[in-house]
């Protein structure tokens, strides 16, 4: 068995092949069209290529974590499963006769060379189901492919690692809620960061903090309708709770829903599984700094701010201003905070500096520029003086400490410090000692206030190939950005965390900010080794 | 006159409670019935278009059913709300019974059957009988909708 994407497209192409013959299997989730489609549509085409084989499938349809039986049954032919708003049915063509046992539906067939079958999933939520007809589901899997197709092609990316960039690029416009524009972390809950462990979170959230990331990679790849889209979701959202805001937001740009555990067994045994993100009750400083360089990203992106968003973010810089000194969870949003964290404050370094500079743009109101000048330096100065260690020869993880952490290979991403100069370049070494193994870096090695122990954060290895290469070790980066890109899946993707010990993929998955980083080092890269030639 | 204008102005203000009431039990979960995806399906395959058109449609079927209401209780020679929840009530059983699975399927080319598959065109899920294929509660929310609406035009109606 063999899996890949149908080149340029988000269509999973599997191959199986047995000793009677061959047989390609599509899945998809198609795009709507002008017609009466199905609120949500998964496509799963089977071909024969070679022989004849014998194909078996199974389907067993769970609602609300497995926590509520369904309603199985037939409309016609088509066998549906309901529960309360949420309907699912199973049409098929030429995959058998299935029936309906023990809540789930089986049925095997033979498919020759030639021959095609059919099986798609039509959700329905508050509103009955559609039953597509066979001609249209054809028509839709043709389009959608075409659909990816042209996307990618619309790509402006040229470089190194195209392919891994371009697939990073897939990814994460299916990531895009289409609805809103906004972009979820993850699409998955509670896929542990140790098997058998306590770490399982909810991701299926949009964090303010990856919003800079994500318009960085949306612009670079050529991608602005996507990055306008995202940018006003993010200013919609924060409208409702500037110049507060939340750490994390639902897609439809509601305020996330509260931590709760559900009582199944979870992945492998790893309890719990949490629905909801309890990240959004902690103050995390560092989203100030994403939102105000998501701002300044897309104005570079020579798009206007308008004089109501100025507004609201002249408003999030003075808050900056009133907050800053006080401790936070920081970027890894720790339990047993809060801490000093260098990360969070060099975030209201950038939240501030990024303020200015709109301002003196004339995009931003200038009444308090001084102020921000002033709060500007004075976190600056605590960053010099509280967060660095003349023993370590590196800024630290949290002021006063002696400890390291990977999101310190952030600094020079921001902005902060000279990327070229000893300190910067005295960090990226003291990470590497500390944290680093293999082509793995972990992120911390310090108590967080959650049980067990995890992986490596698969970002923290590409931060780690961006900070080498804006520091112009571009021999360095380039080893290592090799060996990470090595580390993808069988068809490009990575979850959060990689056991270096085993290479075991570990946590959500696949997962936005690891692919926003990939696409993140490989313009560093590029863009250094460009520098270099010149 | 005076019943033709208390009539649709009941009609008018049952329609929109009627309405709400349908659509907050769908967005409760209560039930997945969408009698405007139905309705705008008769004339369009585009889901936006229908949804749209659908709410017009109900919207004078509202309008058109009071009139009738005004009518029957003509007849009767007094209207009162409860009257008019009774045939409220009686509108609601031939609505999920006869109306969507005998009348509906003839008119509608995009409805299926409980004998229909879905092999040549794209067919909306059959109501079933008392609309249960939407939900266990389906018929009770149509019920309710009915006689509030019912009660509505039965008080407003002016005889």
């Amino acid at each position: 068995m063999s899996r890949r994407y149908l080149p340029d497209t988000n269509l999973l192409e599997t191959t199986f092949r047995t000793a009677s013959g061959l047989v390609r299997v599509v899945d998809a989730l198609t795009l709507p069209d002008e017609t009466l489609e199905p609120m949500r549509e998964l496509a799963r085409s089977i071909s024969g290529a070679e022989g004849r084989v014998r194909m078996r499938w199974r389907f067993a349809p769970r609602f609300e974590y497995g926590l509520r039986d369904p309603e199985c049954g037939w409309r016609g032919p088509v066998p549906v499963a309901t529960c309360g708003a949420n309907a699912v049915a199973l049409s098929h063509w030429g995959a058998g006769e299935p029936q309906w046992a023990d809540g789930a539906l089986t049925a095997e067939f033979d498919i020759a060379a030639g021959e095609r079958s059919l099986l798609v999933l039509s959700i329905a939520h508050g509103e009955p189901l559609v039953m597509p007809a066979r001609g249209d589901v054809e028509r839709r899997l043709d389009e959608t492919a075409s659909f990816w197709r042209e996307w990618t092609g619309s790509r402006q990316y040229e470089g190194p690692w195209r392919d891994a960039v371009l697939r990073s690029a897939l990814v994460l416009r299916a990531f895009i809620f289409a609805p809103s524009g906004a972009s979820v972390a993850a699409p998955t809950t509670s896929l542990p960061e140790q098997v058998g462990g306590e770490r399982n979170w909810d991701y299926r959230f949009c964090w303010i903090r990856d919003s800079n990331f994500m318009i960085d990679a949306l612009l670079e790849l050529g991608c602005y309708d996507e990055a306008r889209a995202l940018f006003w979701w993010f200013m919609q959202a924060t409208a409702l709770t500037e110049p507060e805001l939340h750490v994390l937001y639902r897609l439809d740009g509601g305020v996330a829903s509260p931590e709760r555990e559900v009582p199944i067994a979870g992945y492998r045994g790893s309890r719990p599984v949490r629905i909801g993100n309890s990240a959004i009750e902690q103050l995390q400083l560092d989203m100030y700094g994403a939102l105000l360089e998501t701002a300044w990203l897309y104005s570079e992106g020579h798009r206007r701010l308008d004089r109501d968003t100025g507004g609201v973010l002249g408003r999030v810089a003075d808050h900056v201003c009133r907050i800053w000194r006080q401790p936070d969870a920081g970027v890894w949003e720790v339990r047993n905070g809060p801490f000093h964290f260098t990360h969070s404050k060099v975030m209201c370094w950038t939240a501030l500096d990024r303020s200015i500079r709109l301002a003196e743009r004339g995009e931003l109101p200038n009444r308090s520029v001084d102020k921000w000048k002033r709060e500007r330096a004075a976190v600056g100065a605590f960053i010099e003086e509280r967060c660095w260690s003349d023993r370590l020869g590196s800024y630290t993880r949290s002021a006063g400490d002696e400890l390291l952490d990977a999101s310190l290979l952030m600094l020079p991403t921001v902005g902060y410090g000279d990327p070229r100069g000893p300190r910067i370049n005295g960090t990226i070494d003291a990470v590497i000692r500390a944290l680093r193994q293999g082509e793995f870096v972990y992120r911390y090695r310090a108590e967080d206030g959650v049980r067990g122990h995890e992986g490596a954060f698969v970002n923290c290895s590409f931060w780690l190939v961006a900070a080498l290469a804006r520091a112009g070790r571009t021999a360095e980066a380039s080893e290592l950005m090799n060996r990470l890109v090595a580390r993808a899946n069988d068809v490009g993707l990575y979850a959060e965390e990689i056991d270096p010990c085993t290479g075991a993929f570990l946590g959500n998955f696949p997962q936005a900010l690891v692919h926003l980083a990939l696409v993140d080092a490989a313009v560093a890269l590029r863009d250094a080794t460009a520098e270099a030639a010149r | 006159m005076i019943l033709l204008r208390s009539a649709l102005a009941g009609g008018f203000m049952g329609t929109i409670v009627m309405t709400t009431l349908m659509s907050a039990a769908g967005e409760m979960g209560v039930t997945r019935m969408d009698f405007p995806l139905l309705l705008g399906t008769t004339v369009t395959d585009s889901r936006r278009k229908a949804k749209a058109i659908g709410y017009v449609f109900h919207f004078l079927l509202g309008l058109g059913f009071a009139l009738l209401y005004a009518l029957c209780l003509a007849a009767v020679g007094r209207s009162t709300w409860w009257l008019g929840a009774l045939i409220g009530a009686v509108q609601a059983i031939f609505t999920s019974t006869v109306l969507v699975n005998v009348l509906l399927p003839v008119v509608h080319p995009r409805i299926g059957t409980p004998n229909s598959g879905a092999n040549e065109i794209t067919l909306l899920e059959s109501p079933g009988f008392l609309m249960l294929n939407y939900g266990r509660n389906t018929f009770l929310v149509t019920f309710v909708a009915h006689v509030a609406y019912g009660a509505i035009v039965g008080w407003a109606i002016r005889i």
